[in-house]
C-alpha cells in the first residue's frame, strides 16, 4: 500500500459514516439525473424512476464493491462477523457461560498477579530518577562477612573522593518510642545524614523537610513525621507544625509532614517507617570520626547523572584498593574489604521475586489450560459446523474469509472473558491482598493501571489466539473436501480434527502436570517446615514486646547502663511472674522466627568475636548471633540444655561474664575440641574482658524455621542489656486474655513504654510461614483447577467421541463385539492421551523443577515422592474421566444405533 | 439503451480517465461521456462505474471534488490528476500495441504461415 492508497484508506477508516453519505448521494444524484433524463424522452416521473433504477443495477452491490475497492469492505463484514458471533454465543448458553467463566477466572487470576508483580518488581520506584539510587554494601570477603559497618571517614570518601555518587547517606532503621501523644506507641524510625530527603526528591505535605542547610554534627533537633502518623495520632492537625514529638525521650521539633504515598525505601517486616530523623554522624553523641569507629549502617547513595552502574562500581573497588592500600592498620589484608553497589530496587525485593515469579508462571498455565480446554469445546462445535462450511465454501466463500469469521468469534470471546476477567480482578485484588504476605513490599503501589490493563488484553488477545486459531484453520482447510463426503451427520470425529483434538489434550494434561508437581513441592516444603522442631516447645507460650528507647542524649536514659537495665529487667519478670496463671517468665532480646532487620538498632546481626586460644588472623572470621537472655528463656521454652549450665541470677554485673552457645556454634567454631570452659570476646575488642561459655543448648531455630546453621551465642541480660525487650511467658492462658494485664504491670513501671505484638508462639512460628503457606495454597489450588479442567477436557472429548461414532458401535455390537471390547476402545484412547500427557509433563517438570529450588525447604526439586503420585493422581482422575464416556458406549443399543442413521 | 457492444474486461478504467482528461465530470456526466463518444455504440452497467470511480480516486489517478451541477445540485466532479495523466498515457500506448497486435493476428491467413 503505498502513501496515496494508504491515505485514502485511513481516510475511510476514520470518516467512514461521512462518505459512506456521500456514496449514497452520489449514487442518488445519478438515480436522479438518469431519470430526468428519461422524463425528457417522454417517460413518466414514477416510469423513469423504475427504469433508472433497474439500469444502475443493484445499489448495495455496487457500493460494497466500492468498499472492497478501496479496501474497506472488512471492516463492515467485522461488523457482520460480530453480529454472527453474538448470535452463535447466545445460541450456546451453556458454552457460552463455561468458556467465559473459566476466561474470567484465568485471566482475572493473570491480571491480579501480574498487578503485583508490576508493582513490585517491574514499576519503577516511587522516587525522582530511581535508576540512579543504589544500595551501598561494604564487604569482606576474605573473612565470608556482607554488610560490614562503616565509618564517618569512609561515607566522606563515597562522597568526594569516589568522585560517582551524588549524595550518600548511611540509614538507621529500628524501633523509636513515640511519647506524649495518647498511648505510647513504638513505631519503626529512621535515622540518616541530611540530604536524605533532597537524594529521594520529596515533597513535604506540609511544613518543610530538613536538608543539607540544617547541618549539625550530632542529632538534629527537627523530626519529619509520617502521613500516617500524624493522622493516627494528631488527627492530621496542620498546627502540629513547630510542636514538640518525643522520641525515645527526646523532644524533637516536629517541621514536616511526609506526603501520603511516601515510603521509605527499606525492609518492611515491622512496617513502615514513620519518623524521620538527621544526624551529622562527626559530633556528640557520635564516636569521634576517624575511620576504625566503623558504626554507620546501611548505606544508599544516589549516582551522579551519566554514570552507570559498571562505571560506578569500577571506581569504587579501584578507590578500596586505594584505601587499603594507604590506610593498612584500619584494612587488614586479609579481610579484603570492599565497596559493593546494587540498585536499589533489587535489594527491596530480594526473597519475594522468585515467589512472585512462581505464581505469575502457575496463572500463565491456568490460562494455557482454560485456553486449550475452550479450543476443544471450539473444535467440537466446528466438527459439528462441518456442513455448514462446506456448504458456504461451495457457495464461493473464499477460505481466507471464513478463517476470519472464526477468529472474530473467538476473538469475541476472548474479549468478553477478558473484560470478566479485568472485572474479577478488579473485585478480588483487594482480596488476595489481604493474603499477601506481610515481607512483600510496595503492596501499597498494587494497582490495575493502564500496564495491567495492557497486559489483561494481551493475555486475552493470546488465549483467543491459542483457541481460535485451531478451529479457525480446520474450518478451512479440512472442511470442503471431507464434509460431503463424511456422510451427512458430519461425523465429527474425522482423524484431522482427532488428531488436532489429542494433542490439545494432551498439552492440557501437561500443563496440569507442571502445575501439579509445583504445588506439590511447595506444599511439600510447607508440612515439612510445619513438622519443624524448631528447638523448643512453642505450645502454651505468649510472648510480648517493649522497646526502652535510645535516646539520642544518653543523659537522659533511665535505662542507661548494664545495672539500670538490670534493675527493670528484674522488676519486669517480678511482675511478669506474679499475673495469675503465668507459670514462668523469661525475657529474649530477640524471639524466635521474627526475623527482624538485621540492620536495625538492635536487630538480630552477626557479630564478629574472637576465641581466646585462637590467632587473631583466623579469627577474623568468626561471626555468631548475639541473643541476650534471661535466666529462665530455656526453661520457659522448655529447649535442652545438652550439657554444661544455664544462667542464674547470679550472672549479673560485676560478676565473671558468661555465654551458652548452641550446638550449630559448636560444630562451628570448635569440631574437635570441648567448647565448654572456653572465652570468646566480642566485637574483638582486647579492652573488653573475655566471656566464658558455660553451657551448650539444642539449637533453636531463632531466625526462621527454614534456616538452619546461624551460629548463636546466648549471654546474659543482667550483663549485656538490650533495648528490644521481649517477654515470654509459660501459660495455660491465650494472648488476647493476658494483653492487658501484662500492658498495665509494664506501663505502670514506666507509662511511657509501649507495649506491642502481644500473641502466642505458635501464632508467631506460623505467621513467619505465611509467604509460603500463601503460595503454596495459591499454586495447589490453581493445580486443582488444572486437574479439573483436564478431566473435564478428556471426558468432553471421549463423550464426544462415544456420540459421534454411535453408529460404528452398534455395527459393531451387530457384529459380535462385546460390551468389554467396546470399553477397552474408549478407555484406551483416554488412557494413551493421558500417558502422553503426564509423560511430556513429568519431562519439562523434571527439568524446570530447579528453577524453584530457592523456594524449597527439606525437599528436592526431584523429590521422588512428588514426581510418583502427580503422574499416579492425574492417572487416575484421567482413567475415571474416561471411564463415565466408555461405559455409557457400553450402552448403545445396536438396534437403535443403526436405525438411526 | 439499444443494442450496444459489452465492454471489453479492464477497459472501463482507461475510458474513465479518458472521459475526465477532457475536463471534471460527475459520475453520470462520465456515463453520457463516454456514451457520447462511443456514439452509443458501448454498454455499459451504470451502477459498476463508481467502483471503478473509487478505485481510480484511491490510486490517486483522478481526484474529486464536491461542486454544482447543471440543474443546480449537489454533485462530485472528476478530474484528472498528473498522474492520471501518465497513467492514460502509458495505457493508451499499450492499449494500441495491444489493438494491433491482435488486429494483425486476426487477419493472418494459411498462406503466411
Amino acid at each position: 500500500m503505498n502513501l496515496t492508497r494508504f491515505r485514502s484508506w485511513l481516510k475511510w477508516m476514520v470518516k467512514g459514516q461521512r462518505l459512506e453519505s456521500e456514496m449514497e448521494t452520489e449514487v442518488r444524484f445519478h438515480i436522479e439525473s438518469r431519470a430526468a433524463d428519461l422524463v425528457r424522452k417522454g417517460l413518466s416521473q414514477q416510469e423513469a424512476m423504475r427504469q433508472a433504477r433497474i439500469e444502475f443495477g443493484g445499489i448495495e452491490s455496487h457500493k460494497d464493491a466500492v468498499r472492497a475497492s478501496v479496501g474497506v469492505r472488512w471492516w463492515g463484514e467485522l461488523g457482520s462477523d460480530l453480529r454472527h458471533g453474538f448470535r452463535l454465543l447466545r445460541k450456546n448458553p451453556g458454552f457460552t457461560a463455561v468458556a467465559i467463566l473459566t476466561l474470567a477466572l484465568g485471566v482475572g487470576a493473570n491480571t491480579a498477579i501480574f498487578s503485583i508483580v508490576n508493582a513490585v518488581l517491574l514499576r519503577s520506584l516511587p522516587y525522582r530518577d530511581p535508576d540512579r539510587l543504589v544500595r551501598i554494601c561494604f564487604n569482606e570477603p576474605g573473612v565470608g562477612l556482607r554488610d560490614v559497618r562503616f565509618s564517618k571517614p569512609e561515607l566522606d570518601d563515597l562522597q568526594t573522593r569516589s568522585g560517582v555518587f551524588e549524595d550518600a547517606t548511611p540509614i538507621f532503621e529500628g524501633s523509636e518510642n513515640v511519647t506524649g501523644t495518647k498511648q505510647p506507641e513504638r513505631v519503626e524510625g529512621v535515622n540518616t545524614s541530611f540530604s536524605y530527603f533532597s537524594m529521594l526528591g520529596v515533597v513535604p505535605q506540609i511544613g518543610r523537610l530538613y536538608g543539607p542547610q540544617d547541618f549539625v554534627p550530632g542529632f538534629a533537633s527537627e523530626a519529619v513525621i509520617s502521613d500516617g502518623l500524624w493522622r493516627r495520632a494528631y488527627g492530621a492537625d496542620p498546627n502540629v507544625l513547630g510542636g514538640t514529638i518525643r522520641i525515645d525521650s527526646d523532644p524533637l521539633t516536629i517541621i514536616g509532614v511526609l506526603p501520603r504515598g511516601f515510603r521509605h525505601p527499606g525492609p518492611t517486616t515491622s512496617g513502615e517507617a514513620e519518623v524521620f530523623g538527621a544526624g551529622g554522624f562527626s559530633g556528640d553523641p557520635f564516636p569521634p570520626p576517624i575511620r576504625g569507629n566503623r558504626v554507620l549502617v546501611h548505606g544508599i547513595g544516589r549516582l551522579k547523572p551519566g554514570v552507570t552502574l559498571a562505571q560506578a562500581q569500577a571506581r569504587l573497588t579501584a578507590m578500596a584498593a586505594e584505601l587499603r592500600h594507604d590506610f593498612p592498620t584500619d584494612y587488614p589484608p586479609q579481610a579484603q574489604w570492599t565497596i559493593e553497589i546494587q540498585p536499589l530496587q533489587g535489594t527491596l525485593v530480594g526473597n519475594v521475586r522468585p515467589m512472585l515469579l512462581v505464581l505469575l508462571g502457575a496463572v500463565i498455565l491456568i490460562v494455557f489450560i482454560v485456553s486449550l480446554n475452550i479450543a476443544n469445546l471450539l473444535l467440537a462445535r466446528a466438527s459439528g459446523r462441518q456442513q455448514e462450511m462446506a456448504v458456504r465454501l461451495a457457495l464461493g466463500a473464499s477460505p481466507g474469509r471464513m478463517v476470519r469469521q472464526m477468529l472474530t468469534e473467538s476473538a469475541l470471546l476472548s474479549l468478553i472473558g477478558g473484560a470478566a476477567g479485568i472485572v474479577t480482578a478488579v473485585g478480588t485484588l483487594g482480596f488476595i491482598l489481604r493474603f499477601m504476605p506481610s515481607n512483600v513490599p510496595r503492596l501499597n503501589e498494587v494497582r490495575i493501571d493502564w500496564v495491567v490493563l495492557a497486559f489483561a488484553l494481551l493475555i486475552s488477545i493470546l488465549t483467543g489466539l491459542v483457541f481460535g486459531l485451531a478451529p479457525a484453520l480446520h474450518s478451512a482447510k479440512g472442511a470442503l473436501s471431507s464434509a460431503t463426503r463424511e456422510g451427512g451427520r458430519g461425523s465429527g470425529y474425522s482423524t484431522k480434527t482427532g488428531r488436532l483434538r489429542d494433542v490439545l489434550i494432551v498439552s492440557e494434561l501437561a500443563f496440569a502436570v507442571i502445575l501439579m508437581v509445583g504445588a506439590g513441592l511447595l506444599l511439600r516444603t510447607l508440612r515439612d517446615l510445619l513438622q519443624q522442631n524448631p528447638g523448643f516447645n512453642p505450645t502454651q507460650v505468649v510472648t510480648a514486646n517493649t522497646w526502652l528507647g535510645v535516646p539520642n542524649d544518653p543523659r537522659t536514659d533511665p535505662y542507661l547502663g548494664i545495672s539500670g537495665k538490670a534493675a527493670f529487667d528484674r522488676e519486669l519478670l517480678r511482675r511478669m511472674n506474679a499475673i495469675p496463671g503465668v507459670e514462668l517468665a523469661a525475657i529474649t532480646s530477640a524471639l524466635p522466627t521474627t526475623n527482624p532487620n538485621p540492620n536495625a538498632v538492635g536487630g538480630l546481626a552477626n557479630e564478629g568475636f574472637a576465641i581466646e586460644d585462637k590467632p587473631v588472623e583466623s579469627s577474623q572470621d568468626l561471626h555468631a548471633e548475639r541473643i541476650r537472655v534471661s535466666p529462665d528463656y530455656f526453661k520457659v521454652l522448655q529447649s535442652t540444655l545438652l550439657r554444661g549450665r544455664s544462667f542464674t541470677e547470679g550472672d549479673e554485673d560485676g560478676k565473671p561474664l558468661v555465654a551458652i552457645i548452641d550446638e550449630s556454634t559448636s560444630h562451628k567454631y570448635w569440631p574437635t575440641l570441648d567448647p565448654l570452659g572456653r572465652r570468646v570476646r566480642f566485637a574483638q575488642d582486647p579492652t573488653k574482658p573475655w566471656t566464658t561459655i558455660v553451657g551448650i543448648v539444642k539449637d533453636i531455630k531463632s531466625d526462621g524455621l527454614d534456616i538452619d546453621g546461624v551460629p548463636h551465642i546466648f549471654v546474659s541480660a543482667y550483663q549485656d542489656p538490650s533495648k528490644q525487650v521481649s517477654v515470654v511467658l509459660r501459660t495455660s492462658l491465650p494472648a488476647a486474655l493476658l494483653e492487658p494485664q501484662i500492658r498495665h504491670e509494664i506501663q505502670s513501671m514506666d507509662p511511657g513504654l509501649p507495649v506491642f505484638n502481644v500473641v502466642s508462639m505458635n501464632d508467631i512460628l506460623d505467621r513467619s510461614l505465611a509467604s509460603r503457606r500463601f503460595s503454596a495454597d495459591l499454586v495447589g489450588g490453581f493445580a486443582g483447577l488444572a486437574v479439573l479442567l483436564a478431566s473435564i477436557g478428556i471426558y468432553g472429548l471421549l463423550a464426544y467421541m462415544v456420540s459421534q461414532r454411535s453408529r460404528e458401535i452398534g455395527i459393531r455390537m451387530a457384529l459380535g463385539a462385546g460390551r468389554g471390547g467396546v470399553l477397552k476402545l474408549f478407555l484406551q484412547k483416554g488412557i494413551v492421551l493421558a500417558g502422553l500427557g503426564i509423560v511430556a509433563g513429568i519431562v519439562v517438570s523434571a527439568s524446570t523443577a530447579s528453577l524453584m529450588g530457592s523456594l524449597l525447604y527439606g525437599v528436592r526439586p526431584h523429590d521422588p515422592v512428588v514426581f510418583v503420585i502427580v503422574p499416579l493422581l492425574l492417572f487416575a482422575v484421567a482413567v475415571l474421566a474416561s471411564y463415565l464416556p466408555a461405559r455409557r458406549a457400553t450402552k448403545v443399543d445396536p438396534m437403535i444405533a443403526l436405525r438411526e442413521s | 439503451m439499444g443494442k450496444g457492444i459489452d465492454l471489453l474486461q479492464g477497459t472501463l478504467d482507461m475510458l474513465i480517465l479518458k472521459a475526465v482528461s477532457l475536463g471534471p465530470l460527475h459520475g453520470y456526466g462520465v456515463l453520457l461521456r463516454i456514451q457520447q463518444i462511443s456514439g452509443e455504440q458501448l454498454e455499459i452497467q451504470q451502477g459498476s462505474l463508481y467502483p471503478a470511480l473509487y478505485r481510480l480516486e484511491h490510486q490517486g489517478w483522478i481526484a474529486s471534488e464536491w461542486g454544482e451541477s447543471d440543474n443546480n445540485r449537489k454533485a462530485k466532479f472528476y478530474s484528472l490528476t498528473a498522474t492520471g495523466r501518465r497513467q492514460l498515457h502509458s495505457e493508451t500506448v499499450k492499449w494500441n500495441r495491444m489493438a494491433s497486435l491482435i488486429a494483425s493476428i486476426l487477419q493472418t491467413t494459411p498462406e503466411e504461415i
